[in-house]
């Protein structure tokens, strides 16, 4: 299917809004890549769900918005966002700093939360293992550090598949940046997260490739704990991208889910 | 034209084959290699030489500081210039500089400088960097706040050397609710500034716009020309006159008794251009450290990188001087027509350039090459 793109006004900062899909209101928020899209996985969500996919401040095409610090600025931002269209209570997606992002809206506002999908999210320090240091590796060794196996992804050639034009490498070089202002310090986590995460009473479903390079999957495993109501599913062969590696197998586990399966 | 003696404190005491094996020297060489025996003898070498060429007559002796890295273990400007301030007479002591964006207390910088500046009798020369990426790296601070941080750090600074305290500084990055250094330097209304660049078009033009010297550091002529061009753009706007005695220029310089020694011993510098620069983008420029303008400047100013050219290149090019005490003289006054500068900063020194080189080529240059500097 084809969404449609809005731009949409919060306060005095635009963001890009792609639109698509009729139900139920999940909004999707993306990862430190930047927004890549109408994904795969979106089109067999978007046949039980509206699905609203924004860009967040600061990355592509959206305002920049030099002012914040870090994640909760975003995850309050994004609060504002849902006031701004009128949605009183969504499902709530995020991946990476955006899983991270939606966690934090979780325990501001557990209130406007119907389920929560946080797909390898950043936002706590492991208890091993560390968070990749992504801003330490130029972007071209991060990439095969990012995925379990390029090969397989199904929407390689569309989304990784030709070299950036100029304006596609300017937006990435914006995407890091803006990533680098919201999670410098402390890298990747918020140490007072895990104190409110008990808050969050929805069912959640966390997810991970068990692969991932990235973000180690013990960080699920102590949002599992964490939350009360959460579930853990680890996906074989995946790295830290499964909406792009596994997309038929994400959008079946997000369906699942969000029908009310159990967390 | 003034001289300026500079050592960056290097330690190349261990096997270049060992460094090869990793992405940078910086950052990324573990200091298991790091000897503290070595470190203590070649503290002491390079405080003396530093001595030495207080005594021979240069003009400045300039100081810097780097982290994480042995092609620099000055880890601290200010310390050096602390000990320099009580063993050196005449010298200026040209701290270039103290790395703002990375200092979390800007009020102590500026007691240390007034500091160093009260006991070498009022001889600082306070210079001012935004540092390489692996700076930020080493203190972990947000590359995306250099510039701003770089700012406010030195309004605060400059703010403690001019306004009686105590008053409050509720910037953007820094808080602090009672300002009143009990020490402020003997310069009024304070130790002149310097700044160095290598490739920021930005830099350029605030330090013109704020009347402070400025020092292109290892680039081509022609790269350092338009970085004056920026310099004097930023002048013109704050409505200044550009003086030489604002333009400085810093190459490598060494010199013998015979120009074949002087060629022997200047090869050393080919390390500090070359395997000390190695390493990834993301190490010396983190994202969003550099604007898009600076990055492109960058990329035109660098468009041969040093670590590429050979020595004979570098020698041609005016990276490194290295000849007869005439021979330097020579090209010294070269630069000097090249760029119409009052201050060339040499560095001087290399751990691997041994004390009898390094004390002889100081020798020289006092009896030699700094008289006939001055009387051009």
């Amino acid at each position: 299917m084809t969404p449609r793109e809005e731009t949409i006004a919060v306060g005095p900062t635009r963001v890009e809004v792609l639109i698509g899909g009729a139900g139920d209101p999940l909004l999707v928020l993306h990862g430190a890549g930047g927004n890549r899209g109408w994904l795969r996985w979106m089109d067999a969500v978007a046949e039980r769900h509206t699905i609203y996919a924004p860009t967040h401040p600061g990355f592509g095409r959206s305002d920049a918005a030099d002012w914040m610090e870090g994640i909760d600025d975003l995850a309050r931002f994004y609060l504002w966002f849902l006031d701004v269209m009128g949605l009183p209570r969504v499902h709530l997606l995020g991946h990476s700093i955006g899983g991270w992002t939606a966690a934090e809206m979780a325990t501001m506002r557990p209130d406007v939360l119907d389920r929560l999908v946080l797909v390898a999210p950043t936002g706590l320090k492991p208890e091993s293992g560390e968070i990749l240091d992504i801003f330490y590796y130029p972007p071209e060794e991060l990439f095969p550090l990012t995925v379990f196996d390029a090969a397989t992804i199904p929407e390689r050639e569309r989304l990784f598949g030709r070299r950036p034009t100029p304006e596609e490498a300017e937006i990435a070089l914006r995407n890091r940046e803006m990533t680098a202002r919201l999670t410098w310090k402390p890298y990747m986590f918020n140490p007072r997260l895990p104190h409110f995460l008990p808050r969050v009473t929805a069912p959640t479903l966390v997810l991970w490739g068990r692969e991932d390079r990235i973000v180690p999957v013990i960080c699920g495993e102590q949002y599992r704990r964490l939350l009360p109501n959460a579930t853990l599913r680890v996906l074989d062969r995946c790295g830290h991208m499964p909406p792009v590696e596994q997309p038929d197998r994400f959008a079946e586990l997000v369906l699942d889910f969000l029908r009310g399966g159990p967390a | 034209m003034k001289l300026y003696y500079f050592s960056e404190m290097p330690h190349h005491e261990y096997p270049d084959a060992e460094g090869d094996k990793y992405p940078s020297l910086r950052l990324a060489f573990p200091n298991t290699f790091f000897s503290p025996e070595i470190a203590q003898r070649n503290y002491q070498r390079y405080l003396d030489e530093y001595d030495a060429a207080d005594q021979a007559g240069f003009d400045g002796l300039m100081i810097n500081e780097h982290h994480s890295t042995p092609s620099c273990v000055n880890v601290s400007a200010n310390m050096t210039a602390g000990i320099l301030a009580r063993t050196t007479r005449k010298a200026k002591l040209l701290i270039l500089g103290n790395i703002l964006p990375i200092q979390d207390n800007p009020v102590q910088m500026a007691e240390q400088v007034a500091m160093a500046d009260l006991i070498s009798g009022g001889r600082v020369l306070s210079g001012f960097v935004r540092g390489v990426g692996v700076e930020s790296w080493w203190a972990n601070t947000n590359p995306i706040h250099n510039r701003e941080r770089f700012e406010e750090c030195h309004d605060l600074i400059i703010k403690c050397w001019t306004t009686p305290g105590p008053f409050r500084w509720e910037g953007k990055h820094y808080h602090f609710r009672h300002v009143n250094p009990w020490c402020l330097p003997l310069q009024k209304p304070h130790p002149p500034i310097w700044v160095p660049g290598t490739a920021s078009p930005e830099t350029a033009v605030w330090a013109g716009r704020m009347g402070y010297t400025y020092v292109p550091f290892l680039v081509s002529f022609e790269v350092a020309r338009e970085l004056f061009d920026f310099y004097r753009q930023g002048a013109a706007e704050a409505g200044r006159t550009v003086t030489e005695d604002k333009l400085g220029f810093l190459i490598c310089a060494v010199t013998a008794d015979t120009k074949a020694r002087a060629l022997e011993a200047g090869r050393h510098f080919v390390w500090r251009m070359g395997p000390t620069l190695r390493g990834p983008a993301e190490y010396f420029s983190p994202v969003g450290m550099r604007s898009r303008e600076a990055s492109r400047f960058a990329l035109k100013a660098r468009s041969i990188s040093l670590s590429k050219m050979s020595y004979e290149e570098l020698v041609e090019s005016y990276y490194i001087v290295a000849g007869t005490p005439d021979e330097v003289v020579e090209r010294f006054a070269r630069v000097r027509r090249e760029l119409g500068i009052g201050h060339l900063l040499l560095e001087a020194q290399e751990s691997r350039m041994d004390h009898t080189t390094t004390m002889r080529s100081i020798d020289l240059m006092g009896k030699s090459v700094i008289p006939a500097m001055a009387r051009i």
